[in-house]
């Protein structure tokens, strides 16, 4: 009970002390509030790729692609693909076709508006049925492409980013000119996507097999039937995915750099804060050394002035966390960032607002462990006697 | 030179702080140095990056579509180029599925090396000539294998010979090295017309064709007439630069800038509170010995500036160690960007940088220790 009590006697003193010691008590908080405005705004890159790609995914999606190849390496024969549409458990569409899309992807270019320098993304050919597949599309101009008149749709990101996919102009591909006929939204995506007939592209390009078969199911729940009958059936050579999973597998590497990146970056800037907070924290219990002894001499138990200091140290660096966590969120939510040529907005979220502050306690403990410990250990009299 | 004890035990009047200050500055400009050396270094590397080198590769994919090797005489024939080169890669591994190298088959035309980023001994590159499965070895793969010229490696790969078989040897009979950005870590050199000899699929295609031109300036203006020699063929091609390709491959570190900015700019501010706190503590607490160099003479200038090179000494000598350490690291990203080095330019950046911070932080307590009144000083204390 009387440690409480001399520990918040001491805590108040320090704290009605600290404008006196501004100098001091403002490096601490900018110090911690740099290092965690950082460090949120480095991991919002990975939140923010998480977030804009996950944004669109559902559960009842599945994702089939030939066995042991991914993307543009997988090779689907059209009757494989044609027979996947019997699979049970596939949602019917309004007019009782199961909502199943073939799809088929090959590299375009464009240029960038701002840079002009050349990005390659791909342009992937779909089955008419696409929007029940994708219900997230929402034109915003013109309407859909019409199979075997080589007709593209991109979406607005596309326009945004790059010239050349406003409705109405063409683009040369295979010697065949193609025309943009619709603009749409896909959710809060910002990733540019272009569609067009899946047949047309593969007549085009010369192909014979898709890249992937998507279907949607009646719920999630017919997953495990779906599988168990893919599985069963030996003329089907292709393995289901969770859209889910095949969306966090195409950017776990993306992520596990930027998330590398940020605690990299992150932790060197907390090494720095820290070093400053026990910088000040040591001339803070040093111009208070006459006031230590007193407190000791009068009965004050050393526990007590160690737990308070560490406090004291705790305190200054949580206004530091949410001032950085404030400043990330004003300067960085919502920026729109390309690294790796993955579009995407950097989101503050409040998981990492929390980040932060246990990186800032963090500081606090580390930098206040020292300075609290030579503050309980001052000999009494030598203390007393300081100028 | 006479005040050098006089101001170096000022700056170990209280070691402690001293360290921690000094260190809190090193990890500053070790963030600094790692930050802005990697962007200055990848600019730098995509300057270098030469521009008179053309790739011409098929439109569709970079890495798996491929060439009719007839195409060679329809670029010879554009203006502008000097010399056309087939080159076909794969990938390979030895021993082990971990242990992966590129292969890069050249087409040993005259005088080849001109479209190429190597450098090659005239020995090596006479007997690469010579022996039809003679390959040549880049330095970190020599290193890595500890393999020697004569020696011959077994490679186990995708691509099959016409027996079937995925498995090839080649004979060591020199190394190289690359100074191209993409050009990959662990590569082998070896002869186009033996590997479309040998293998079963894909004879008479190649992966792309290495293009020298002779005029840089000219490379859009030639790459372009490549590509519209090809326009609606069956082989629709793509002409890129090296120097547009590095940049390509680089653009997501660019695409960053913004970002390395703030980082940086945070920690500078950072550490300008803390180095201008630790000045202004330090002069208060000198109050009193201030006072007495004044009255034994010292001018309010020389106080002034005693302070200030107090400031400067430890922001600049703790500046150079965290860049010494950012100059040892970075290296250590050329897994990504081949070659980086730190540029000095950065260096030089970062001890202005220190300057700076040394000056701001220590005006005001340096004014202060200038204007000290020496009768209210002593009488304070």
């Amino acid at each position: 009970m009387s440690f409480i009590r001399q520990f918040l006697a001491i805590l108040l003193l320090s704290l009605s002390g600290a404008v006196q010691r501004i100098g001091s008590v403002l490096t601490i908080i900018i110090g911690v509030a740099c290092a965690v405005g950082v460090l949120v705004s480095m991991l919002a890159m990975g939140a923010g790729v998480m977030r804009q790609a996950m944004g669109n995914v559902r559960d009842d999606r599945v994702i089939m692609t030939s066995v042991g190849a991914r993307n543009i390496q997988s090779s689907i024969p059209r009757d494989e693909a044609v027979a996947a549409r019997d699979l049970p458990g596939i949602k019917k569409s309004t007019d009782a076709a199961p909502v199943v899309v073939f799809e088929s992807m090959v590299p375009i270019e464009a240029r960038r508006r701002v840079t002009g320098i050349r990005v390659f993304f791909p342009m992937v050919g779909t089955t008419a049925i696409f929007t029940q597949y994708r219900p997230e599309i929402h034109f915003t101009g013109g309407r859909e492409f019409k199979p075997g008149l080589h007709e593209i749709i991109a979406s607005n990101p596309c326009g945004r980013q790059f010239n050349g996919f406003d409705i109405g102009e063409r683009r040369s591909l295979r010697g065949i000119d193609w025309t943009i006929v619709g603009r749409f939204d896909e959710g809060q995506s910002q990733q540019c996507k272009v569609y067009t007939d899946v047949e047309t592209l593969m007549s085009a390009f010369n192909r014979n097999t898709y890249n992937m078969v998507s279907v949607m199911l009646q719920s999630p729940a017919e997953y495990d039937a779906f599988l168990k009958a893919l599985q069963a059936n030996p003329a089907l050579h292709l393995e289901a995915r969770h859209e889910r999973d095949e969306v966090q597998q195409d950017l776990k590497p993306l992520k596990g750099i930027l998330d590398f990146a940020s605690y990299f970056v992150g932790t060197i800037m907390a090494i720095g804060a820290t070093l400053g907070a026990v910088n000040c924290l040591y001339s803070i219990v040093d111009s208070r050394r006459r006031e230590m002894g007193t407190l000791r001499a009068i009965g004050f138990g050393s526990a007590a002035i160690t737990v308070s200091i560490l406090c004291e140290s705790l305190l200054f660096a949580l206004p530091g966390a949410l001032l950085g966590g404030a400043l990330a969120w004003a300067f960085f939510n919502g920026l729109a960032a390309s690294p790796f040529g993955f579009n995407f907005q950097l989101a503050v979220t409040p998981s990492l607002g929390l980040t932060g502050i246990f990186w800032a306690l963090g500081m606090g403990v580390v930098g206040g462990l020292l300075p609290a410990l030579r503050a309980s250990r001052l000999p009494i009299v030598t203390a007393i006697r300081a100028a | 030179m006479r005040f050098l004890p006089l101001f170096w035990s000022g700056i170990w009047r209280k070691p402690g702080r001293t360290v921690l200050i000094f260190f809190q500055v090193s990890v500053a400009f070790a963030l600094f140095g790692m930050l802005q050396g990697l962007k200055t270094g990848v600019d730098h590397a995509v300057a270098a990056a030469r521009a008179d080198l053309l790739i011409v590769h098929s439109r569709l994919n970079f890495f798996a579509a491929s060439l009719p090797s007839g195409s060679i005489e329809q670029i010879k024939s554009a203006p502008g180029v000097r010399l056309v080169v087939p080159v076909d890669i794969f990938g390979a591994h030895y021993q082990e599925p971990t242990e992966g190298l590129g292969v890069v088959a050249i087409g040993l035309v005259k005088d080849w090396p001109l479209a190429f980023t190597y450098s090659i001994a005239p020995n090596y590159l006479a007997a690469f000539q010579k022996l039809r499965t003679g390959t040549l070895i880049n330095d970190a793969l020599a290193k890595k294998y500890g393999w020697k010229v004569g020696d011959r490696i077994p490679l186990m790969s995708n691509t099959a010979q016409v027996s079937g078989s995925t498995n090839w040897a080649f004979d060591i009979v020199g190394t190289f090295s690359d100074s191209d950005l993409g050009g990959g870590r662990y590569t082998i050199l070896i002869n186009l017309a033996y590997l479309d000899e040998a293998r079963a699929l894909g004879k008479g295609t190649v992966q792309h064709f290495n293009v020298a031109i002779s005029d840089s300036k000219q490379a859009a203006t030639v790459a372009d007439e490549i590509d519209r020699r090809f326009a609606n063929s069956p082989g629709e091609t793509k002409t890129e630069s090296l120097q547009e390709l590095a940049q390509s491959q680089m653009q997501a570190i660019g695409d960053m800038n913004f970002l390395i900015r703030a980082i940086v700019a945070a920690a500078l501010v950072a550490l300008l509170f803390a180095t201008a706190t630790m000045m202004i503590q330090s002069v208060r607490e000198r109050t009193l010995e201030l006072a007495v160099l004044k009255t034994v003479g010292f001018t309010d200038r020389a106080v002034f500036l005693l302070i200030l090179a107090e400031a400067l000494l430890i922001c600049i000598a703790a500046a150079a160690l965290g860049l010494a350490v950012a100059t040892a690291v970075l290296p250590l990203a050329a897994r990504f960007v081949l070659g980086l080095t730190m540029p000095k330019i950065v260096l030089a950046m970062g001890l202005a940088f220190a300057v700076v911070v040394a000056l701001i932080s220590a005006a005001i307590p340096a004014a202060l220790a200038g204007r000290l009144k020496v009768a209210a000083a002593l009488a304070g204390g």
